[in-house]
């Protein structure tokens, strides 16, 4: 289970000048679960995320995950939990141009210091699963945007995360692949993964299959 | 004064040292403070955010410090060339007032950073910070002795009077000298031998036994008879004069600067002995090193027994 105790998250803009992101809010997901973030820009969504996966901490309150304090973790900790428990889909996928795509999905594995055939089987099971192992080895500033979302989300996926965390993940498809995209969400759905998704796509909202929807606005809950 | 290379660095450090020392020790006053993990409050989080910046700060202060010892001896050597009647370091020291205190402090702040360093090891392992107050309330403590010595230091250089005419080391270290030192050789070089390899073999027992207290004991009371009998017996052999009991001769080239091993094994062996429970293998460490101590330091008057068929 994953909860968010009373978390308030402010930005600096200036020295003086600050903005509040997330204005004491309390959230509770269940493992398992789908749910979909709504919001306009600059409501939070992505702050939620971020906090989520340990990347940034929050200005007060406190995130727990599976009763672990992961707010309170050191970062050399929270990497590793990270690392072990978390799969991020970022808008931009956040992939290494310059790399192919086997390599750019491997990414995740290397600090694990696995033997390189049990590495290039996972990468292999991995392409085949998410349908772009015929591209394995294309560089990824040659792919089209649905071919590097789904590098992204095989990459997200390497470690058999037990929460899938995704900001904004259909912002630069079109609609045939925002629809294979939630395609995968059923199937990682299915896998029993807690997914989380930030979006303002009205694609998401009318999903059979997404447990809840919490529209936030202005750093608050509104529903 | 006097100034020389070496000196210059050594005073351009302490200067880093303590704009950025005292960086640290303002935060570690704030974090000592007002340190409660149990809260999720924003400053607690800003608490936990500036102490991986003091940490950072101290590692490397002390990273530098401790090895800068070694340099601080070799500039103290380098600079006896300058001074009359000064042979090696020991005149250098003897040369003002502050140079014993200024090596007192130097040796244990040496012992108190690299506690220091395996405190701030031990917690960044763990998830919890459990050792985060502790660690920076040691670092308050810590940096106030490391005002004190670069005090000291800056002192001693400053007093260094090239014009006048200071005693060497054949004079500071010998029975008739009027110091302090000379009370060394009021005791019998046997029973300190017998005291010495006697600590030596408590300490393989501490080893098996693997008791902490006793073993920190041993090491504690090893260091000072290791010292003892370096100056009164065994430094006779590596100079092969009876007479010569300087501890800081060996360290020159003339004598393949072996004081440096000597010192570095002896250091590390009672350091990781003293502090056994910060360490998983600080007996075996500190029995490794001492034991290196201890050949190296037998391998001379040994040898020269076996070359001359009498002892000094």
């Amino acid at each position: 289970m994953i909860e968010l105790k009373n978390i308030t998250k402010t930005y600096k803009t200036t020295k003086i000048d600050t903005i509040t992101a997330l204005d004491n809010i309390n959230l509770t997901f269940n493992t398992g679960e789908l749910i979909i973030l709504k919001g306009a820009s600059g409501s939070g969504k992505s702050t939620i995320l971020s906090l989520l996966a340990g990347l940034s901490k929050p200005t007060s309150g406190e995130v727990i995950i599976d009763n672990k304090r992961i707010s309170k973790l050191p970062d050399d900790f929270a990497t590793t939990y990270r690392q072990e428990n978390i799969g991020f889909i970022f808008q931009k996928y956040n992939l290494i141009g310059g790399l192919s795509v086997k390599e750019n999905i491997m990414l995740p594995l290397y600090p694990l210091n696995l033997d390189s055939n049990k590495l290039e089987q996972k990468a292999n099971d991995i392409m085949e699963k998410f349908q772009i192992v015929h591209k394995k080895d294309i560089i990824i500033n040659n792919l089209s945007g649905g071919e590097q979302q789904r590098t992204a989300i095989a990459r997200a996926h390497i470690n058999n995360p037990k929460i899938i965390l995704a900001d904004e993940p259909t912002a630069n498809l079109d609609e045939t692949l925002s629809l294979s995209f939630i395609e995968i969400l059923k199937e990682l759905k299915q896998e029993n993964k807690t997914i989380i998704v930030a979006t303002h796509d009205p694609i998401f909202f009318n999903l059979k299959f997404v447990d809840r929807i919490i529209e936030i606005s202005k750093g608050s809950i509104l529903s | 004064m006097i100034l020389s290379p070496t000196i210059i660095t050594i005073l351009s450090l302490n200067f880093i040292f303590l704009i950025f020392g005292a960086i640290a020790f303002f935060l570690s006053i704030r974090i000592y403070q007002k340190w409660n993990l149990q809260a999720t409050t924003n400053l607690q989080y800003k608490l936990e955010k500036q102490s991986y910046l003091a940490a950072t700060i101290i590692k490397y202060i002390f990273l530098i410090k401790i090895p800068l010892f070694l340099f601080f001896i070799f500039t103290l050597d380098n600079i006896s060339n300058s001074i009359t009647g000064a042979m090696c370091a020991a005149g250098v020291v003897d040369a003002t007032p502050y140079g014993i205190y200024l090596f007192i402090f130097k040796i244990i702040n040496i012992y108190l950073f690299g506690y220091w360093l395996m405190l701030h090891h031990k917690d960044s392992k763990d998830e919890n910070f459990s050792l985060t107050k502790q660690k920076f309330f040691i670092f308050i403590v810590a940096f106030l002795l490391l005002i004190v010595e670069i005090t000291l230091e800056l002192l001693m250089f400053l007093a260094i009077d090239l014009t006048q005419i200071v005693s060497c080391c054949g004079t500071l270290y010998s029975s008739t000298s009027s110091s302090y030192i000379s009370n060394i050789f009021l005791i019998s070089p046997t029973l300190q031998l017998i005291v010495f390899y006697t600590l030596f073999t408590l300490m393989i027992l501490g080893y098996f036994f693997k008791n902490k207290y006793f073993f920190i004991i041993i090491n504690f009371l090893f260091l000072l008879i290791a010292i003892i009998t370096l100056i009164s017996f065994f430094g006779t052999y590596i100079y092969e004069l009876p007479t010569h009991h300087c501890p800081f001769c060996f360290l020159q080239k003339d004598y393949n600067y072996v004081g440096y091993f000597l010192y570095t094994f002896l250091f590390f062996g009672t350091f990781f002995g003293m502090g056994v429970g910060f360490f998983k293998n600080g007996f075996k460490w500190s029995l490794t090193f001492n034991m290196l101590y201890i050949i190296l330091i037998t391998y001379y008057p040994v040898s020269y027994y076996l070359k001359n068929g009498v002892w000094l």
